[in-house]
């Protein structure tokens, strides 16, 4: 069986479904070639990468009022 | 001490093996919590109520399932329970997968996510965005995607079959990636 040629958007909708999985069939080979011919696949890619990524870093920290907070709402909601 | 032998100790009823065990957790339980609801207030509330349902029901647990899922699965519970409670119309609605992806639509962000601690604008940026994400998507996208659990675990907390979880992460990352790509494709200061 052959392929259809694989648009970019083939290539896009791939990396949202397998994004970081290192598949091996003939598709994927197919669309690891894309890539590294098409600038707008990688650009795409990077900025879908660069999504999760500054989900990642965006964090908030327990600090000790907030610590202090939930100890006693523990201790007043578990009294016997 | 062995998160098994603090569980059985605090099970027993020891309190230090019980604070313990929640200093252990309680930094997870509330970032998480905040990333799916964008609210210091609300995640410290979800985080307090997640503690709390565990210290009562510390006796069920059994050795076999990890305490982080079900940590994870209690936020998850919560949160979704207050998302349905709010008006939908906050949300935009996933309806047509194809136009998630518009290939003429794609430009360098020249973002550095590591700058983001720091950058106010971005900060609101990427609350706004995932703000628009329905809940059940936007659970599926931080288990999998920012807390890093595999898609077998997320599946499990979400209660959803491995190839959902599949079809709803996809649609999450193009619809974030569209969200953000509304402002980053201008740069950020
Ligand atoms: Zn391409």
């Amino acid at each position: 069986m052959e392929f259809h040629k694989i648009t970019c958007k083939d290539v896009m909708n791939h990396i949202c479904d397998n994004l970081g999985e290192d598949l091996d069939s003939p598709k994927c080979r197919e669309i690891k070639n894309h890539l590294e011919e098409c600038d707008c696949c990688r650009t795409y890619r990077s900025s879908i990468d660069s999504t999760i990524k500054l989900y990642k870093e965006y964090n908030v920290e327990v600090n000790d009022d907030i610590h202090k907070r939930l100890m006693e709402f523990i201790e007043n909601n578990t009294k016997p | 001490m062995e998160e098994k032998e603090l569980i059985e100790k605090a099970q027993s009823g020891n309190r230090q093996a019980l604070s313990e065990l929640i200093k252990n957790y309680e930094q997870t339980v509330y970032n998480f919590s905040f990333k799916i609801c964008r609210n210091k207030e609300r995640a410290e509330n979800t985080m307090q109520e997640t503690f709390l349902s565990m210290v009562k029901s510390l006796n069920q647990f059994s050795g076999n399932s990890k305490l982080s899922t079900w940590l994870y699965t209690v936020v998850s519970n919560h949160c979704l329970m207050l998302a349905r409670s709010q008006k939908k119309y906050e949300y935009t609605p996933i309806e047509d997968d194809d136009a998630l992806i518009d290939e003429k639509d794609v430009t360098d962000w020249s973002v550095s996510p590591e700058r983001v601690a720091e950058n106010n604008e971005l900060k609101a940026l990427l609350d706004d965005a995932i703000s628009h994400l329905e809940p059940e998507y936007r659970v599926v996208f931080l288990l999998r995607d920012v807390e890093g659990l595999s898609t077998e675990e997320t599946a499990d907390i979400v209660k959803l079959s491995v190839p959902a979880v599949k079809s709803r992460l996809h649609r999450a990352r193009a619809f974030l990636r569209n969200e953000l790509n509304k402002s980053l494709k201008y740069g950020i200061s």
